[in-house]
């Protein structure tokens, strides 16, 4: 286990690499001056010149610069916004945390209502269930996310009006972020309107969380159907029913868990796409978050914010989608077979 | 009473070439204590008949019988529910892949301690303690003596043998009254073989539980067994006690298996020809008419085509127009 | 004469008839199938059949609702958007962006990440690993990021699309071939092609390739889908087509100024995006679902 867990490292600081050198030849060919599209500042002084090609060392040759280019990304510094002149790091992490309170509701909500679902579809021996559940989840996976997040809002956002449809809470309450997720924060204040506060950033999570959740709900349908019905084939299973156990219990105890392994990779593969549509769901609700950030960002052509923004959720994914192999090959006791056997 | 008598049981299968008789009147009763070994080639329909006892059919099957009666209720008027109930508590089940009989994903003492019954006459705090110990108990009865440790482990961690073994240690927690065990050696090496053999022969002369004993290897059947049935492609062909289906079979085709085996004790003849019948055994889609044994048996004449039904003599049952050793039976109604 | 069948003979069928007997049993597949088709016919043929120019502005039918609806008119059959434009005209126009781009991008980028695939499939140890590994990574990247990246340097337009979303797609394709050829590669009979003096290249083409196709296939249908999806989604931020074209995303984007007074000019483009990408995950499930029998 030790040794598998060094490789996924390994693994992890390769691909760091290979993403911080993707960028650096990307940073290259970006339309303006090279100092101004590594630091962010549009008319630097002759010292903050000096500086800047000190620090990127712009006079060495390719490898030099390579280096000097990964050792201040990797320290953390990503240059000053070129919009606002702050941080690029400072932003990102203001942005982040806004991502991951609409990421991990969606998931949640998938998870929940994606698992039951699945696993009633593939029990079912009704064949108009099977098929309208089977409908509706390609559906669901068809279906363009911009174009969704715009129908739920005209519905229940405009014509309806039961729920907010931009922003992450009413501008009128004040709320310190502590941190960073709303949801927590609005509960943490010590505003007598906290209870409202946190209704308020509810209901505005609601709609956008619901929009993002169709895909991985859609995508644990299926996989939970299809592992579900090949699991249920199995002599484990059929001798579990030849026991006498009941039909309940061979489910939830023997097949479910089973089941679940395949559906936790998938969500690691779904990862990437994933991210891009939730990005595009904080720009379409107007949410803060490292999306609308980078989309604007991209707007501006603010070349700092787009290396910082790119290289800081690619490496969140990377990293998630490696812990989540981790995790798969830890929970499942067959991939543990497999490493013991490889080693 | 027997405890187990079927009668005149049928199984359809719907196929994509229509509709299949996989079992054609097969019968079959087994006595309280008795080891019975059931012996046919794969596709005879051996497991089919022992899920079709337990009652857990496929989706496409269609199940007729005239009889079949466990200690004297009949099975054919019982709902799902019950047949699970009577499956849990008095006929178990093992089956021929032990690895992949195990849940993969959870530890194999967790899966015994679930198969045993509830007593609830222990206090619930000590519940947990006292099935833990019983379940070792259990895994000592079959032989294991490392029982910690088997029971914390995974089913792919232990070899085929202590999985089967464990497999029975779970079929006879419930005190089972009968133990369907269908192909429990398959692909075992011949040391493993001998010891769940004798694990289930003792099984059954220590504790008296009856034993249907599947396999397609009729010397391994013949060792162990009390009473014998042969099935060839879903026909029984002959029954009778062991010893002397052994000794004097009527039935071509026992006799045609007994040849199989080669007689080591008389030397061989280098390159002397192997007894086999003709052919290979057909297809589902292809089942000849009548005795489906017809178009292989030396013995075959015209009347064979239609099928002969099972004829009793003493304690012998056997399906032939023209049997060895034995005047034809009378009570063949298509003569 | 006719010949007397004296034995019941059973015909087998080969494994593509089997698999167009299973793809035509299921109905829902049919039915993608011939809506591929027809999406097809009108990326090659839609700007003939279109009745208008995709640019053309009628002032004096602005914001015209459909057909269905009482104010509508025949004449423009899907309404008209804030600039008097025909919506069914460009819808036509789009088809050939939209969906003709699509094709493109995944036949380019299947056919690299075949290559590239299959290489490293065939190869081993360290070579092959340092391959798969780092495309696997490369994978977890969105689309929509490499998009940015493509747009910060070439700027916006239809023609970087084609690059933002075949970078995003050809990790795709390497890993699934590269998965594919690897572990039919472990199998015995590949050993029993070497055995018998096959060298590397004969051993890929002819005995591994006929059981890697299928792979292919199913990868295609899902690249397809997801890559008509990225292009509207890029055209609908902006960073795809640009403001006059037609192409799907754009039009949404296009129609969001006029949301609450015309819904049409964003709904009937987004039903049409769904449309198509449903008809071809239809198809793909339908694929699917028929090779199984034969890939277990």
């Amino acid at each position: 286990m030790g040794r598998y867990l060094l490789r996924r490292l390994n693994l992890f600081l390769a691909t760091s690499l290979a993403l911080v050198t993707v960028l650096f030849i990307t940073t290259s060919y970006f339309p303006v001056s090279k100092p101004f599209a590594l630091s962010g500042i549009a008319t630097p002084t002759t010292e903050q010149l000096a500086q800047i090609e000190a620090d990127y060392q712009l006079n060495g040759n390719q490898l030099q610069q390579f280096i000097a280019y990964a050792q201040t990304r990797l320290s953390g510094d990503l240059g000053l916004s070129v919009t606002s002149q702050r941080p690029v790091l400072e932003e990102l992490t203001q942005a982040l945390p806004a991502s991951f309170e609409l990421a991990i509701v969606s998931g949640i909500i998938a998870v929940l209502f994606g698992v039951p679902l699945g696993v009633l579809a593939s029990l079912s021996k009704n064949k108009i269930t099977q098929h309208s559940i089977m409908a509706i989840t390609l559906t669901g996976y068809s279906i363009p996310v911009f174009w969704l997040g715009l129908t739920l809002s005209l519905w229940f956002g405009v014509e309806l009006g039961w729920l907010p449809v931009s922003g992450r809470i009413n501008l009128l309450y004040e709320i310190e972020p502590v941190s960073g997720f709303m949801l927590i924060d609005t509960l943490l204040s010590d505003s007598a309107y906290r209870i409202s506060a946190f209704k308020d950033a509810v209901f505005h999570i609601i709609l956008p969380a619901i929009t993002l959740a169709v895909l991985p709900f859609t995508v644990v349908v299926r996989i939970t159907r299809a592992a579900m019905l090949n699991i249920m084939e199995l002599p484990f299973i059929k001798a579990a029913e030849a026991r006498g156990l009941h039909t309940g219990t061979i489910v939830l105890r023997h097949a479910l868990p089973n089941a679940l392994i395949p559906v936790l990779k998938n969500m690691g593969l779904m990862l990437g796409t994933f991210a891009s549509y939730a990005m595009i769901v904080e720009v379409i609700f107007s949410r803060q978050g490292v999306g609308s950030w980078l989309v604007a960002g991209i707007y501006q052509r603010d070349y700092t914010v787009i290396q910082g923004g790119v290289l800081g959720v690619a490496l969140i994914i990377i990293f998630f989608s490696i812990l989540i192999e981790v995790l798969h090959n830890a929970y499942n006791p067959l991939s543990r077979k497999e490493i013991y056997a490889a080693n | 009473m027997p405890l187990l008598d079927i009668r005149n049981l049928t199984i359809e299968l719907d196929t994509p070439h229509g509709r299949v008789k996989a079992l054609e009147r097969v019968s079959l009763m087994i006595n309280p204590g008795e080891l019975h070994g059931l012996v046919g080639e794969s596709g005879s329909g051996r497991t089919l008949l022992a899920r079709a006892i337990l009652g857990v059919p496929g989706h496409n099957w269609t199940i007729t019988a005239d009889r079949m009666m466990w200690d004297g209720q009949n099975l054919m008027d019982m709902s799902p529910k019950q047949r699970r109930n009577l499956m849990g508590s008095e006929i178990a089940v093992i089956f021929q892949d032990p690895m992949g009989s195990l849940d993969p994903a959870i530890t194999v003492g967790s899966q015994l301690i679930e198969a045993m019954p509830q007593d609830k006459t222990i206090s619930f705090w000590k519940r947990n303690s006292a099935r833990k110990a019983i379940a070792q108990k259990w895994l000592h009865k079959v032989g294991i003596k490392n029982t910690e440790e088997v029971m914390s482990s995974y089913a792919w961690e232990l070899s085929a043998g202590e999985c089967q073994k464990v497999m029975i240690a779970m079929a006879i927690a419930n005190q089972p009254r009968l133990l369907i065990a269908d192909e429990p050696t398959d692909s075992m090496e011949l040391s493993t073989q001998a010891q769940i053999f004798r694990l289930l022969s003792k099984l059954n002369q220590l504790h008296s539980v009856s034993i249907l004993l599947i396999s397609h290897e009729l010397e391994t059947l013949s060792g162990w067994c009390d009473q014998l049935t042969v099935l060839y492609c879903g026909q029984v062909m002959e029954s009778g006690p062991t010893a002397e289906v052994l000794e004097q079979p009527y039935h071509p085709y026992t006799k045609a298996l007994l040849d199989n085996m080669p007689d080591f004790s008389s030397g061989l003849a280098h390159k002397s020809v192997m007894q086999t019948l003709p052919g290979s055994s057909p297809a589902l889609q292809h089942l000849p008419i009548g005795c489906r044994l017809g178009p292989r048996c030396p013995q075959a004449q015209k009347r064979c085509v239609s099928k002969p039904s099972l004829c009793h003599q003493k304690d012998r049952y056997f399906a032939c127009h023209f049997p060895y050793n034995s005047e034809p039976c009378n009570d063949d109604p298509t003569t | 004469m006719p010949r007397i069948r004296i034995y019941q003979e059973d015909h087998i069928p080969s494994p593509m008839q089997k698999v167009w007997q299973a793809f035509a049993d299921n109905p829902f597949a049919l039915m993608g199938l011939w809506a591929v088709c027809c999406l097809l016919t009108l990326a090659i043929f839609g700007p003939w059949i279109a009745p208008f120019s995709p640019e053309q502005q009628d002032p004096s039918a602005l914001l015209l609702p459909p057909s269905w609806d009482a104010s509508g008119t025949v004449e423009h059959f899907l309404g008209t958007d804030d600039l008097g434009r025909d919506i069914f005209s460009r819808l036509l126009h789009g088809a050939h962006l939209t969906f003709g781009m699509a094709l493109a991008i995944v036949l380019a980028s299947l056919l690299v990440g075949f290559v590239i695939g299959s290489i490293s499939g065939m190869m081993k140890g360290l070579k092959s690993s340092i391959l798969s590994h780092l495309l696997d990574a490369l994978l977890s990247i969105p689309s929509l990021l490499l998009a940015i990246l493509v747009v910060a340097v070439m700027g916006p337009g239809l023609d970087n699309v084609f690059w933002a979303v075949g970078i995003a797609l050809t990790p795709q394709f390497v890993r699934a071939i590269h998965q594919a050829v690897h572990e039919e590669l472990q199998k015995d009979y590949v050993t029993a092609a070497r055995l018998d003096g096959a060298n590397s290249i004969q051993v890929f083409w002819y005995v591994i390739m006929p059981n890697v196709w299928e792979t292919v296939i199913i990868q295609t249908t899902l690249a397809i889908s997801a890559a008509i999806l990225d292009i509207a989604a890029l055209g609908f931020l902006n960073l795809g087509a640009q403001a006059p074209s037609p192409e799907w995303g754009a039009m949404v984007s296009q129609g969001l100024d006029s949301l609450l007074t015309a819904p049409w000019t964003v709904t009937i483009p987004g039903v049409a995006i769904l449309c198509s990408v449903l008809a071809i995950n239809l198809v793909g499930d339908g694929l699917r679902s028929a090779l199984s029998p034969i890939r277990n």
